[in-house]
């Protein structure tokens, strides 16, 4: 077997960042509503796929620009996330209720696609879907590239308003110790629904970074769980840079494996060093 | 609600046999059950929903005919969400609880196995639709309508290769990449075996996990290897990823090949043109001069695009599930009764007409003749291209 | 339909009990599903012969697993559910790409199904239905005994359930491997039932998801709970089976689980529980024996003065604060030593250490001639040194009769479960809190819960007592009844060491006092003198005064 060429690995892990930012921008909303608000939001993935399908149909049945439904779909599933969270707050669930009840949601969000567009495979032909950029000797295709930019800018905004901000300061207090908070004058409730606003909005987001660059089917809703879920994990709850960073390690650990060794071994390396990561890492008690 | 009103029927034609004090004769009345599941949910559900709507015409047909042995027919489908588990507990229930007369194959491979398991236990005729291991199938009443012959490892491979070797730039090299899903796995390790029998030189393997969501790294290993014709041993959505991918990368292979692509997407993608597949039956001269092709194609179209599938041609899954519905037809017909064993005996020994030609059940497994084709992308529509006697009016194999 | 009572049921075992969360009963699932297929399908043994190697495969997976993820105290909650998610990949990929699998899957039609019942469709439901039995029946048995108990204080607090004497690690190794075992044997009949074995729908996410959704839908603190969602869900994926409305019965599952874990947050049999009356336990009149007549204890005086626990150069730093700097310690038999120290002077950690909670960095601890340093927290437990947190750590999901029978049955005492609770009433009456011995911890005010720390440390029989603060956040009337209860204790013969802030109640109840400064021991001896020396008044009351 001869050495993989320089170009061949450059593409490959270009390949992993890409997805990888995916698995962040999926993780970023799961990890916040996980991590701030104990809710386990199977759903996300959910409406993150409603979102692809609703950016498929105003941009290929209606013609507008994929980009331009974002004006639609982030306020309409903030609403959405919103919505859910007051419903599972009324009835304070535990993360693991939580898990429960929105995997019922997702079931019911799924149905809805398939009675709506169907089993069959929807691919968005987008005016972005075939441009990229050349440098050197490689291809970036736009798309992924708007997926990359939208990723690393909303986590690292995400993470600067928490830092920086008054609420989200706030927001980091309530989840520490959410009754010392509430002493200080916290108002928990609203803080998270705010939340979930953001997390329903960034599933909106993913959900036409989805559309962009993937076919879609209603039962691939769950393709996505294990490794972003992975993802949320290894960066940490609540964190907002972890998932992007962990989601590129995952994406670039598989796709360099699959440039020198087989595809189908993939899995094994991102994983074990997931594992080995978990048992070996120090600090974080 | 068809079933429905049919049942209301079959009710009202009961009740009046029985005021006519003939018990007997409401027996000879009661229609047929045929059960069968599809996986109308899950990850398969895109290509059961055309298995649904094939199914649902030939019932009508079938009843517009008269029926079977003069009763109506009757078909009773259940989810089994795309879950061979569970397609084996609903078929289990099928012949247990629902007491139905005669089986049909669910979709896909993993599914017919599960319900062969079932069919073999009770001693039940299997005619199935897509059943693409046949090595796998070692049940001597199964009766496969997916007409690839016994050996497709060997066979789907040389047929690509000779619908090459006769076009205008025979390949020299060949990368095979592949997924790990049983059903095409098996074939890609035939084309491998069938390629370096025939001296190409194999620039390329690769396998990846069904599932899996990056091809970006594959593609870049294709485009590396530059082979002059590339296997894909993909299913459903994954040679729509694959080929997303190299054209990000500004890659398109000269000669390439998908083993059981999503036909609608595929030939609508403008980066697919030339794509080769495989192929038992196409809305072209002269597979449509089959008897009853005609009237099939024009009533799929219609019910295809009332039941929301985007793609409405007839290609081979519709042919398919129309063929086993024949086939199952023709055993009933011809053994005159419902008896497993005398369905099962005639279909050994005659064979039966189908859309895609006459099939034959005597060989290995059952399995007949291979009449697979080989097709291409062509502006926008898959055209059979080789071998020439199929081929749809001057089409021929086109490369780059 | 069984093998799901089975699954959710075997997982409850491990996760549902002790709140160790697995995502990978999918792995221990399928390696008994791959088990039995490579043994009877490719080397063609009797399927029943291969039942018992799916369940000893599974369960050593598991327990392989287990011995190394359970040493690790931060692979804890999501972590561990990430953890056992990501070996379930792993698994899948490695039997996806050796010749276990390889690809094409495993086809099992050809391998007789044992002739248990007349038809195979019998056979498959004896076999199933044997295996629910045993399963249900196994994890009752664990419910209600000495590890189900463990299991539970674990869900709670981990930590405490192994100062109190509880092998954590050991419970967890065994509820983990009984729960993989069971997979696996589960695995075994659905892979000949099934007959066509793939990893990809062996391995998948939807085993652990959907053996976690039964649970919780049903219960996971009850034996039955999953068994009872399992039921349900199967049910409801029954009736939307039928092809005219496949894809509206998925819609409706979904609006059921919503509707079911909103109203029932607590599962359906955790909803029905509570819903009926208390326990009638809670009447019990107490036992009429009470502990000062317990004998056994006082044999113990005649050594009274020989020092009992002794510490030397004991070393314990936090990222480079040294709380404990090279501290000597005797403390002797029968007397209460009173512990002084400002703020971050080491005082609680001087407790931890010798309880075990944390390891020393350097140093020793002989406890009755015995060297603990290092040991675990369980054994030390054992050894006869029980504690009290500062702030209570009781098992807020027992009932205060298990929270104190627990210590008595994996403390220094090691009572079987009926003894156990007979302990519990007896120092719960000698807490006063024998009216209350049904309830849970939550309904407890602060001066009861500490009293509650209090009955589960003596309920141990501890030879040593470490007291951390138990009467801080008291009243002065609370106060006056701790030190008379604490008064009684050493009465019984109990050596104490008290950490405590309150100076009144350290000259009232200490024979000696030590005096601890930034990790180091300023002085030592008894009240009068200690309290005499300047350099105390400065680090120390000079501080308090000022």
């Amino acid at each position: 077997m001869t050495l993989p060429s320089a170009t061949l690995l450059a593409q490959s892990a270009l390949s992993g960042i890409f997805i990888g930012s995916l698995y962040g921008l999926l993780g970023l909303g799961l990890s916040l509503s996980w991590g701030l608000l104990h809710v386990i939001n199977l759903a996300h993935f959910a409406f993150a796929f409603l979102a692809a399908y609703l950016c498929y149909q105003l941009a290929s049945v209606g013609g507008v620009d994929p980009l331009l439904t974002l004006v639609l779909i982030v306020p309409l599933f903030a609403a959405l996330g919103i919505a859910v969270q007051w419903l599972l707050a009324r009835f304070s669930l535990s993360p693991l209720n939580s898990l429960l009840a929105t995997f019922g949601l997702t079931a019911i969000v799924e149905a809805g696609i398939q009675g709506y567009w169907t089993a069959d495979f929807r691919k968005l032909e987008s005016v972005y879907a075939g441009e990229k950029l050349r440098i050197g000797g490689l291809f970036v295709p736009i798309p992924e590239l708007i997926t990359l930019a939208l990723a690393v800018a909303l986590s690292f905004g995400i993470y600067a308003a928490m830092r920086h901000t008054r609420l989200g300061r706030a927001l980091r207090a309530l989840a520490e110790d959410a009754p010392i908070a509430a002493a200080f004058g916290i108002n928990a409730q609203a803080h998270a629904l705010a939340i979930a606003g953001v997390s329903g909005a960034l599933a909106g987001i993913a959900g036409v970074c989805l559309a962009l660059s993937f076919t879609l089917t209603p039962s691939s809703i769950y393709a996505w769980v294990g490794v972003v879920f992975a993802a949320v994990m290894l960066g940490g709850l609540g964190s907002a840079l972890g998932p992007l960073f962990a989601g590129a390690a995952i994406g670039v650990s598989e796709a360099v494996t699959m440039a020198v060794a087989s595809p189908s071994w993939a899995p094994i390396v991102s994983f074990t060093l997931l594992i080995a990561l978990l048992l070996l890492r120090p600090g974080r008690t | 609600m068809r079933i429905g009103r049919i049942a209301r029927q079959v009710v009202a034609l009961c009740t009046l046999s029985v005021m006519a004090g003939a018990p007997l004769a409401q027996n000879a009345q009661a229609p047929i059950r045929v059960g069968s599941t599809l996986a109308l949910t899950g990850p398969l559900a895109a290509t059961s929903l055309v298995h649904k709507v094939v199914g649902e015409i030939y019932v009508e047909q079938l009843n517009q005919r008269g029926g079977l042995l003069g009763r109506k027919v009757e078909w009773i489908v259940k989810d089994d969400q795309s879950k061979p588990d569970l397609a084996r507990t609903l078929y289990e229930q099928l012949v247990t609880s629902d007491k139905v007369d005669l089986l049909m194959g669910p979709y896909a491979t993993g599914a017919i196995l599960s319900a062969m398991g079932v069919a073999q236990r009770y001693h039940k005729v299997l005619v199935h639709h897509t059943f693409g291991i046949p090595s796998m199938a070692n049940y001597d009443m199964q009766f496969p309508a997916w007409s690839l012959g016994p050996d497709p490892a060997t066979t789907v491979p040389n047929t690509v290769f000779d619908a090459l070797a006769a076009s205008p730039a025979p390949p020299k090299t060949i990368a095979i990449v592949t997924s790990k899903f049983p059903s095409v796995h098996f074939m890609s390790l035939g084309a491998r075996e069938v390629a370096k029998k025939r001296g190409l030189q194999e620039v390329l393997f690769l396998e990846w996990d069904f599932g899996n969501l990056d091809y970006g790294p594959i593609a870049a290993r294709i485009k590396d290897a530059k082979p002059d014709f590339l296997w894909v041993g993909a299913l459903g959505l994954e040679g729509n990823q694959l080929l997303d991918a190299m054209h990000k990368i500004d890659y398109s292979p000269k000669e390439h090949f998908y083993m059981y692509p999503a036909p609608g997407p595929m030939s609508k993608s403008p980066l697919a043109n030339n794509a080769l597949s495989m192929t038992m039956f196409e809305e072209h001269a002269p597979f449509t001069n089959a008897p009853g092709a005609a009237e099939f194609i024009k009533l799929y179209h219609e019910r295809a695009a009332k039941a929301g599938i985007p793609d409405t041609s007839v290609e081979v899954q519709a042919a398919a599930s129309y063929s086993a519905w024949q086939i199952l037809e023709a055993g009933v017909k011809g053994a005159g009764s419902l008896d497993d064993k005398a369905i099962a005996a005639y279909l050994k020994k005659n064979g039966a007409d189908t859309i895609q030609g006459h099939l034959r059940f005597d060989g290995p497994h059952n399995y007949g003749d291979d009449l697979m084709r080989v097709k291409q992308v062509q502006d926008g529509h898959w055209v059979t291209v080789y071998p020439k006697a199929y081929a749809a009016p001057g089409a021929t194999l086109r490369v780059q | 339909m069984l093998h799901w009572v089975v699954l959710a049921t075997s997982w409850n075992i491990l996760s549902g009990y002790s709140g160790y969360f697995s995502f990978g009963h999918g792995a221990f699932y399928g390696a008994g599903v791959y088990t039995a297929a490579v043994l009877a399908g490719t080397f063609g043994i009797p399927f029943l012969w291969t039942l018992p190697a799916a369940a000893l495969v599974a369960a050593l997976l598991g327990v392989a697993l287990g011995a190394v993820v359970f040493r690790v105290r931060r692979v804890r909650g999501e972590l561990f559910a990430l953890l056992t998610l990501a070996v379930t990949f792993v698994l899948a990929t490695i039997v996806q790409n050796t010749p276990i699998d390889g690809g094409p899957g495993i086809y099992l039609s050809a391998v007789p199904v044992p002739a248990l019942a007349p038809t195979a469709a019998g056979t498959f439901y004896l076999m199933a239905l044997a295996l629910a039995v045993v399963t249900l029946v196994l994890a009752r048995a664990i419910a209600t005994s000495r590890l189900g108990l463990a299991l539970f204080a674990i869900h709670d607090d981990e930590d405490a359930a192994e100062v109190m004497g509880v092998p954590t690690y050991a419970c967890k190794l065994a509820a983990f491997g009984v729960s993989c075992a069971l997979a696996g044997l589960a695995g075994a009949i659905q892979a000949l039932f099934v007959s066509y074995v793939t990893a990809g729908s062996t391995f998948n996410i939807t085993v652990p998801l959907t053996v976690v959704l039964m649970s919780v839908l049903g219960g996971t603190r009850h034996f039955a709970g999953p068994a009872l969602g399992a039921l349900l869900i199967t049910v409801l994926l029954y009736a939307s089976t039928a092809a005219d409305h496949a894809v509206a019965g998925k819609a409706i599952t979904g609006v059921i689980l919503v509707a079911a874990v909103l109203f029932m947050p607590n599962g359906i049999l955790g909803r029905i529980r509570r819903k009926s009356p208390r326990d009638t336990r809670d009447t019990t009149p107490t036992p009429a024996a009470t502990p000062e007549a317990d004998s056994a204890i006082h044999s113990v005086r005649a050594n009274r003065g020989a020092p009992l626990l002794v510490l030397r150069g004991l070393r314990k730093s936090f990222r480079g604060v040294h709380a404990l700097d090279g501290v000597d310690i005797d403390v002797r038999d029968g007397e209460i030593l009173g512990v002084l120290g400002p703020n971050g002077s080491g005082k609680s950690t001087l407790i931890n250490v010798v309880s075990g909670h944390y390891a020393p960095d350097a140093g020793s601890v002989r406890f009755a001639g015995v060297e603990l340093a290092g040991i675990s927290a369980h054994r030390i437990a054992r050894a006869g040194i029980a504690r009290t947190y500062q702030v209570p750590r009781p098992f807020a999901h027992l009932a205060l009769r298990d929270n104190v029978a627990l210590t008595a049955m994996f403390g220094a005492a090691r009572r079987d479960r009926v003894q156990a609770n007979a302990e519990a009433q007896r120092w719960l009456a000698f807490t006063g809190l024998s009216a209350r011995s049904a309830m849970l911890p939550g309904a407890l005010n602060l001066h009861q819960t500490k009293f509650l720390e209090l009955a589960r440390a003596l309920a141990a029989k501890p030879r040593l007592l470490l007291l951390d603060e138990v009467l801080s956040g008291l009243t002065p009337a609370e106060i006056d009844d701790a030190v008379a209860l604490i008064a009684r204790i050493r009465e019984r013969g109990t050596t104490i060491v008290l950490v405590e802030h309150v100076m009144r109640v350290v000259t009232a109840l200490s024979d000696r006092v030590v005096v601890l400064d930034q990790g180091r021991v300023l002085a030592e001896g008894f009240v009068s003198e200690v309290m005499a020396r300047d350099d105390v008044a400065e680090a120390y009351l000079g501080v308090a005064h000022a």
